[in-house]
């Protein structure tokens, strides 16, 4: 059994990595397989979003199979699908964990994970979505999309170079062979840079360290789509039983992954029990076995009825202490809050983007960056167009094609190019042709629009080398202006570039607006 | 043998000297200096009866070389927009390349817009690949520092396969443009340059004539099947195109833009880079001096 579970985990992993990777633009406008098949999945995500903004997208009716699953095999998305619980196997695996290790905080601390869940439950049902924070497919997505790819990426690359520019004899063909392969499978097509990358990415070594202080940390104790599959597992039809034979030998509780307690006849835990089969496989009495007539009695988590409440009430105060911010107050945001094109309007959009960071992978010129306070605490680590790291491609439509929750819209082409994310500004104290009789038409020449947003006015102008000339002055037409901002990006005038984008104008706001 | 037979026949081996000298040296004009213009419905077919007609690909590629070949595909835009060069006319360089002989045809772009897209969506790539060509993506490490001793830039990192290659085609399209008024063979070589060459707006047409002067292209193939007359060089509305069904084959790249500009009814002196760039001996710029071969399929 022990071998059939890991490889169906196993393959798990990979196909999440497999799509992972797939979640990047091939040059042609509609993507393939992006990896929120993932999180479409994820009933947290599903009961979340669903109190947070009442609506759901298509594709969270998938997991409605999940809860399904878990009611007939308790709690085997644990055991044997979750990419992440796989990694955290695999980390655990790293140290040997004595038995006495195997029983630490067998205490109290695997309720944890409860409270966690009805926090979030408590504040989605007040609209706000913090899920995503803590459901550990957003998670494992945000982590790889903003620091462990880059970071892999970033190694390989370093490797690759290191050896093109020492030319050691006849192993560049070689080395660049395997690069060109790795190029063409596993390695992202630029290099992607993320703000955070450094922050998110402890966060997640963090947790997975935790594994070598106990095997499966998370899952025990944090994990809330874990708190919420178990709570279903405790109606599971399928059950472990402990025959007569067993002579309490405890090898099993040496080899359980969780908190189950399967030494404790007739107490063990359903809820915590991720049916990994592990205990099954060791007895040396072949006294363990799963079935579907198994009336065995089992143990519940004792929560506490006020922690209970606590929780729930936690999840519902941070509703206004995180509201009660300026940016809460109107619908005018920081000017430099740039959303990605099909965002909802703010409230909306919050009420929906569980911060999964699939956009920010996705994004062809690596513009969309993680939020830190930019959108408040509650919009921590949302999508923010950053135009200097890289401008709104004009005709693609990715990020909303790989949005799991709706946040973003997945919008045809023709209405993608009319979204307006913000307006572009020209600052003529720094721009060539007004502060320095110097010509330039770059913001011009890259911009999108079929009939161009920004236009010349032809000046004359006084140089002290030259003397009066004519040269050619930008004006950016507001009303055909998008805010793309690869104007911004392509600025000749590095550093504080003459021409920025805000998000003022942005279609999607109708009182960030300044003209009429 | 006395001395005067020798006198004599010493000066007849010279004059005949200077004469096969002479001789070679207008061929080699009239070589540098003349350009076929092909009409006709099918980019491939004009392309390789132009190329024909201008003495067959094989005067240009021999067997065994590598060959470079560099489109305008810096646009995220499909071919009808005429942003990037027609993909069918790319591909036909390719094509003849390799019966030719060639070992390699490499094509490359330093896009504007993101590179996959460009790419993909400009139909070269497909159309190149399937042609036989190796399309590769710009590859940051293959920039070198070129001293290029020019009256406006200095040194510029350019894109080292171009030197590497034995032969050089440049395939441009006809466009219109911001600041230099139309983009075509010389302002193709911005594509080779890498840094932030957007600064080289500032004294663009000089730049173009220092660019020029390093990159030495066997042959140059404007591509005029459907030319952006407005809102370019990167359009996106079709009211902007224009459909000539044209391709013009050269040497000189002077020559060919003098004569690009005649298509937007604008003369090649009007052009501040194609001046330039003829006042200090590129190529040439005056059509009437040039040997313009026509034909039409």
């Amino acid at each position: 059994m022990r071998i059939l579970r890991k490889t169906t985990q196993g393959i798990f992993l990979l196909l999440f990595i497999f799509l992972f990777i797939q979640t990047e633009s091939t040059g042609v406008d509609e993507l393939g397989y992006p990896v929120k098949f993932f999180l479409d999945f994820d009933p947290l995500i599903l009961i979340t979003t669903f109190l947070a903004s009442h609506s759901l997208e298509k594709g969270f009716y998938l997991s409605l199979s999940v809860i399904l699953m878990t009611l007939i095999f308790g709690r085997i998305f644990c055991g044997w699908v979750c990419p992440f619980g796989t990694i955290h196997n695999m980390v655990g695996a790293l140290k040997r964990h004595k038995g006495a290790e195997a029983q630490r905080g067998a205490g109290s601390l695997f309720r944890v994970k409860y409270f966690v869940l009805l926090f979030l439950l408590g504040s989605s049902l007040f609209t706000l979505q913090l899920a995503g924070v803590m459901d550990p497919i957003a998670l494992l997505i945000r982590s790889f999309s903003i620091s462990i790819y880059p970071a892999f990426n970033y190694m390989t690359r370093a490797f690759f170079d290191t050896v093109y520019e020492m030319d050691p004899k006849g192993l560049v063909d070689l080395s660049e062979t395997a690069y060109t392969g790795l190029k063409g499978s596993v390695l992202a097509f630029k290099q992607p840079y993320f703000k955070q990358a450094g922050f998110i990415g402890l966060i997640f070594i963090i947790i997975i360290a935790l594994n070598l202080y106990q095997k499966r940390f998370w899952c025990r104790n944090l994990c809330p789509l874990g708190a919420l599959l178990g709570l279903l597992s405790k109606y599971s039809i399928l059950k472990r039983e402990v025959s007569e034979g067993c002579n309490e030998c405890g090898v099993c509780s040496k080899v359980c992954q969780s908190d189950a307690r399967p030494n404790e006849k007739g107490h063990w835990v359903s809820t915590e029990c991720l049916y990994c089969w592990d205990c099954d496989d060791v007895c040396p009495q072949k006294a363990v076995s799963f079935g579907f007539n198994n009336n065995a009695g089992q143990g519940t988590p004792d929560l506490g009825r006020r922690r209970v409440l606590t929780s729930i009430g936690a999840g519902v105060v941070a509703v206004p202490l995180l509201r009660t911010t300026p940016l809460s107050a109107s619908d005018i945001l920081s000017p430099e809050l740039i959303r990605p094109p099909g965002a909802l309007a703010e409230k909306k959009f919050l009420e929906r983007c569980i911060k999964c960071g699939e956009c920010m992978k996705v994004c062809i010129t690596n513009g969309l960056q993680p939020t830190f306070l930019e959108a408040g605490l509650e919009g921590i680590w949302s999508p923010i167009l950053i135009p200097q790291t890289g401008y709104c491609e004009y005709r693609c439509t990715l990020c909303g094609q790989v949005c799991p929750t709706g946040a973003i819209k997945k919008l045809p082409l023709e209405e993608k190019v009319n979204i307006k994310i913000g307006l572009a500004n020209i600052n003529k104290s720094r721009c060539l042709p007004y502060a320095h009789a110097t010509q330039c038409i770059v913001c011009e020449e890259v911009c999108p629009t079929p009939k161009k947003a920004i236009w010349f006015e032809y000046v004359k102008v006084n140089s002290r080398e030259l003397g009066e000339f004519h040269i050619q002055q930008p004006k950016v037409d507001l009303k055909l202006c998008i805010g793309c901002g690869i104007c911004e990006k392509m600025c000749p005038v590095v550093g504080t570039p003459a021409i920025t984008v805000t998000s003022t104008g942005e279609s999607r706001s109708d009182n960030n607006q300044m003209i009429l | 043998m006395d001395r005067r037979h020798f006198l004599k026949v010493s000066s007849i081996a010279g004059a005949g000297i200077i004469l096969s000298k002479e001789i070679a040296a207008m061929e080699k004009l009239s070589a540098r200096s003349s350009l076929v213009i092909a009409t006709g419905s099918s980019p491939a077919d004009i392309t390789r009866a132009a190329i024909e007609e201008f003495g067959g690909i094989s005067k240009f590629i021999s067997r065994g070389d590598y060959v470079v070949i560099k489109p305008n595909m810096a646009w995220d835009r499909e071919p009808k927009y005429a942003s990037n060069t027609n993909p069918e006319v790319v591909a036909a360089v390719v094509g003849l390349c390799l019966k030719a002989g060639a070992k390699k045809v490499d094509v490359f772009d330093r896009t504007v817009n993101s590179a996959k897209r460009c790419y993909v969506q400009s139909g070269i790539a497909g159309a190149a690949e399937a042609a036989g060509a190796t399309v590769s993506y710009i590859d940051d490490r293959k920039f070198q520092d070129i001293d290029l001793k020019g009256k406006a830039l200095q040194k510029w990192p350019l894109y080292s396969d171009i030197f590497k290659a034995d032969k050089v085609i440049n395939i441009p399209i006809a466009k219109d443009h911001g600041i230099a008024r139309l983009t075509m063979s010389m302002k193709n070589w911005m594509g080779v340059m890498g840094g932030r060459r957007d600064r080289i707006h500032q004294k663009l047409d000089q730049s173009l004539v220092d660019l020029a002067f390093a990159i030495k292209p066997t042959l140059t193939i404007l591509d005029a099947v459907r030319i952006l007359t407005d809102n370019g060089p990167q359009g996106g509305d079709l009211k902007d195109v224009k459909r000539l069904d044209t391709v013009i084959v050269g040497t000189d790249q002077v020559a060919i833009d003098s004569y690009g500009a005649t298509l937007f009814d604008i003369k090649g002196s009007d052009l501040g880079y194609v001046r330039l760039a003829a006042e200090a001996g590129l190529g040439e710029m005056d059509l009437s001096r040039l040997d313009i071969r026509k034909i039409s399929l």
